[in-house]
């Protein structure tokens, strides 16, 4: 701006800048990518953790450090007998994965000359008696020469004890000694897929999945039939105090469902379907929200698609059904979405009105809670549970993505 | 009906052959109602014997009138007749009907279905793979009408597979038995004459005699379509609330009767130490997660909006925690809240411990008991609660952002304004009636809060360590179904609704015109 007098300066400063722009937008990329990646590495983890312990054992999930994946300790076969495989240190080459070939060999427990702490345990058979003693904090110890490995050391030993001999599976010659109860066991990655199989075994858990499919099924279908001819009619049928009516029922989306418990549950009582699937389904399939939503959507339908039916002779039933319907599908989705949701993950009222110790009547947030509740269940059939119970909406979510963001950005903004 | 058709319809005398019968069952409908009425007045010692009681013979009283008013329309042949006639009939049809099959526990056949749908489960899949198959045959550039055929026969097959090996034709037998052994014939009769009456007023036939006018059958249409919605409303959402506005004004265990008691439960609420304890409760957990679960989402909404890569990814894994149920998540979390070997005191550890060797410092890293500390368990819960909505209100936000007019950014870019700018200064002010919505919306779940510390401390109470825990939904829960002081907890119930309407009100009143609720 200030520089028309000196045009290469003006030329340097430009590229300077455009040079520093494009590095600001690296730097600002970047930072975006990192907070996002932030997040979802948030949002993600407890999944990730939901699966991997979903096919541990049971000890492993109470391992201290956690490891995410799914371990056991190793076996193996040699000369067609199982053996323990464990992580050993071999003197030269460190930590390495050899199996127990023999336990309970007698050994010493020997301590350096001028260092107590530092002791060995190491066979008997692999060590001489030198006749020496040495004295060390106020003991006197016999000192062994002993043969660790290639080289012999002079050492005192403090105490008998047994050790276990390790040998690597594919070198006989290669072998070590330690103590088995403090060795480490080698572990390898090793999925318990049967997990799933034993919680759908476990008290009727595939009875839940089921019971819940069947109650989604029937609140979805029995909210769709319900908002779309309750919507038509609030949309396209003149009659007395209709908007009164809409008005009144737009209102009583606003109404917490935590007012409607007790009621309702003394409603089921005296009906008596207190803990049937019954008590999850009749009460849900008249819902305001889904008038609401059907009965804004059929209005931005344009008035002369009907008029030509009416026309023809069309009654209302088979133009609703033949016209408006088809024309709606994206409501429909969504709202089938946010019913199937709904239906699905619904906890307290599943928890008041099936209050029975009879697990046939369960859905599967029920069946969790219990299992949950529970110690008697290894966190990690309970974690498989989990996996079950939030697989069949994942999928749902992936094959209808769109229309579960939709749900969301109409649920109140428009 | 086909009478009505055949006669000349100028002749006003020419009357079909159903009006007779029409008249004789107008006549007893209206004296079943006034019998009704009397059994009613004479009867005590109904449910709940005040509020229902009294709705009931009012709603008599208003049938049996409407029933003597609609014997004399229908000998005028007025409109008002098919109108007040067609009213009753319906309400009697799914009056009875519903008495009758409730009688025959048919609602609660949906458990049987249960237990026989477990082995059939497989057709529903084969059922669902046919309407896929179909849908996407039909959407293509060509559409394949061939697989369409197949695809949509499967479908059938698969249902009535389906149908027929979930018991269909056992089930229907076992109905023919109920209907006789459960003495409801005689109900399930009168429903089915209702229902046929109601039919025959509704045919164009009934429409010509009764000198119906356009707008007068449209009127008949609009309650007809509302009614299945409207009868479901009436009976599991209005009826319900007013009860519970009554028994809040009750002393009432659910056995013996209820003695009214005036507003004494909610002067009560204000000296309940339990009461003010969750409220106080509550009040913490907003002030802390509200903030904590809406800004993080609206600058996390902003970097999503912009055109990089990669975002709808990032959008469906944000949106993942609120499509898992609740409870499933609860109890993930509840293992990583494990004091012991849970991964967020192992995560506090590592990072402990990084920090003390960058910086040379001695801190010993913190390994709370996230669940069983009394200071502590009501943070667990705020941290669950903000992993499950953050990705709700991100997307939200999202939706919102992109509803804002593209050539305020163009204008903004011209003048030369930083990111930082064009979020202040027009995403931010743009977004309000957004913002107001997700903090309304944060705020209302916030206040109801209860399955989060109910899971999390179970099989504990869910009130948590020293009521730590204890919300109002969670006093109100347990008031209700383990105390059962019913009334009480309904006082509760109401005094909570009372406070998120009150809320929500000053939210939209602050959000100015463009709130929700302007349809």
């Amino acid at each position: 701006m200030t520089a028309t007098s000196t045009p290469p300066n003006v030329e340097e400063q430009a590229r300077r800048a455009h040079r520093a722009k494009i590095i600001r937008n690296i730097i600002g990329r970047g930072g975006a990518y990192a907070v996002l990646i932030g997040f979802a590495t948030a949002m993600l983890f407890p999944f990730l953790f939901m699966v991997a312990s979903a096919l541990k054992t049971p000890e492993d999930t109470f391992r201290y450090p956690p490891k995410i994946f799914p371990r056991t300790p190793a076996t193996a076969q040699v000369d067609g007998a199982d053996v323990e495989l464990y992580s050993v240190e071999v003197p030269g080459e460190g930590l390495t994965t050899l199996y127990l070939a023999e336990q309970g060999v007698q050994a010493g427990l020997f301590a350096q000359l001028d260092d107590v702490e530092t002791t060995v345990a190491w066979p008997l058979q692999l060590a001489s008696d030198t006749g020496q003693t040495t004295t060390l904090e106020g003991e006197t110890l016999p000192v062994y020469s002993v043969q660790l490995g290639t080289e012999t050391v002079d050492l005192a030993l403090v105490r008998n004890t047994a050790v276990g001999r390790f040998v690597a599976q594919d070198d006989p010659s290669v072998e070590t000694f330690a103590v088995v109860r403090t060795a480490e066991r080698a572990e390898s990655i090793d999925p318990q897929w049967q997990n799933f199989n034993e919680i759908i075994e476990l008290r009727d858990f595939d009875r839940s999945l089921t019971n819940t499919i069947l109650v989604t099924i029937l609140v979805v279908g029995g909210t769709l039939f319900t908002s779309i001819t309750g919507g038509y009619a609030f949309s396209r049928v003149r009659f007395a105090g209709r908007d009164k009516i809409f008005v009144a029922y737009i209102g009583s989306i606003m109404i917490p469902f935590v007012v409607l418990i007790i009621p309702l549950f003394r409603l089921m009582v005296s009906l008596g379907w207190v803990n049937t699937l019954g008590s999850l389904v009749w009460p849900f399939v008249f819902n305001a929200y889904g008038t609401f939503l059907m009965r804004q959507f059929f209005v931005s339908i344009p008035k002369d698609l009907e008029e030509a039916a009416f026309i023809d002779g069309a009654k209302r039933w088979k133009i609703l059904w033949t016209i408006f319907v088809p024309l709606s599908w994206p409501a429909i989705a969504t709202l089938a979405t946010f019913m199937f949701l709904y239906a699905w993950n619904s906890f307290i009222w599943p928890l008041v009105s099936i209050n029975g110790a009879n697990s046939e009547d369960f859905v599967l947030t029920i069946a969790l809670q219990t299992l949950g509740g529970q110690a008697g269940e290894g966190p990690n059939l309970i974690f498989a549970a989990i996996v079950l119970s939030v697989i069949i909406p994942f999928t749902v979510f992936v094959l209808a993505q769109r229309y579960f963001v939709e749900n969301v950005a109409t649920s109140g903004i428009k | 009906m086909t009478t009505a058709t055949a006669a000349p319809p100028s002749a006003s005398t020419d009357q079909p052959g159903w009006f007779v019968p029409l008249l004789l069952w107008r006549g007893l409908t209206a004296f079943l109602l006034v019998v009704a009425l009397i059994g009613v007045l004479v009867r005590r010692g109904i449910v709940l014997d005040g509020p229902i009681r009294w709705t009931l013979i009012a709603a008599l009283v208003a049938a049996v009138a409407g029933g003597g008013l609609a014997v004399r329309w229908t000998m005028q042949r007025v409109h008002s007749g098919r109108l007040a006639g067609f009213t009753i009939d319906f309400l009697l049809a799914v009056v009875f009907g519903f008495v009758a099959l409730n009688r025959m526990d048919m609602f609660n056949g949906l458990d049987a279905v249960g237990e026989a749908f477990n082995g059939s489960v497989a057709w529903l899949g084969i059922v669902v793979l046919g309407w896929l198959v179909s849908g996407f045959a039909d959407r293509g550039e060509q559409a394949n009408a061939n697989l369409k055929q197949v695809a949509r026969w499967t479908m059938i097959g698969g249902l009535a597979v389906l149908t027929l090996s979930m018991g269909l034709l056992p089930g229907l037998l076992e109905f023919a038995s109920r209907l006789v052994a459960t003495n409801v014939l005689p109900l399930a009769i009168l429903a089915i004459a209702a229902g046929a009456f109601a039919r025959i007023l509704w045919s164009d036939g009934a429409a010509k005699l009764f000198g119906t006018t356009q707008s007068q059958g449209e009127t008949m249409d609009g309650m007809l379509f509302v009614a299945p919605n409207m009868l479901g409303f009436l009976a599991f959402f209005a009826g319900p609330l007013l009860v519970s506005l009554f028994i809040s004004f009750t002393e009432w265990d659910g056995l013996t009767d209820a003695t009214f008691v005036g507003f004494q439960h909610y002067i009560d609420l204000f000296s309940d130490d339990l009461f003010l304890r969750s409220l106080r409760n509550i009040v913490v957990f907003g002030a802390v997660a509200i903030p904590l679960a809406v800004i993080p989402a609206l600058l996390l909404a902003a970097l999503l909006n912009s055109k990089l890569p990669g975002m709808k990814f990032f959008r469906a894994v944000y949106f993942l925690p609120s499509i898992a149920g609740v409870v499933g998540v609860t109890l993930i979390w509840k293992q990583l809240f494990n004091s012991t070997v849970g991964y967020l005191n192992f995560i506090v550890l590592k990072l402990t411990e990084w920090f003390n060797s960058i910086f040379g410092s001695g801190i010993e890293a913190p390994q709370p008991q996230w669940i069983s500390d009394d200071s502590i368990a009501l943070i667990s819960v705020i941290i669950l609660f903000i992993w499950q909505q953050i990705g709700f209100n991100t997307v939200l936000f999202l939706a919102g952002m992109q509803g804002i007019d593209g050539t305020l950014y163009e204008a903004a870019d011209i003048d030369g304004a930083n990111p930082w700018h064009k979020f202040r200064n027009i995403t931010v002010p743009m977004l309000r009636p957004t913002t107001v919505f997700v903090v309304a919306t944060t705020t209302i779940l916030a206040l109801q809060l209860f399955n989060e510390p109910f899971i999390l401390q179970s099989p504990s109470p869910p009130s948590g360590p020293g009521n730590s825990t204890l919300t109002p939904v969670v006093y109100l829960y347990q008031n209700a179904f383990q105390e059962f002081q019913i009334g009480y907890a309904s006082a509760v119930a109401w005094a909570l609704f009372i406070l998120i309407f009150g809320v929500t009100l000053l939210y939209f009143r602050r959000g100015g015109d463009e709130g929700v609720l302007s349809t």
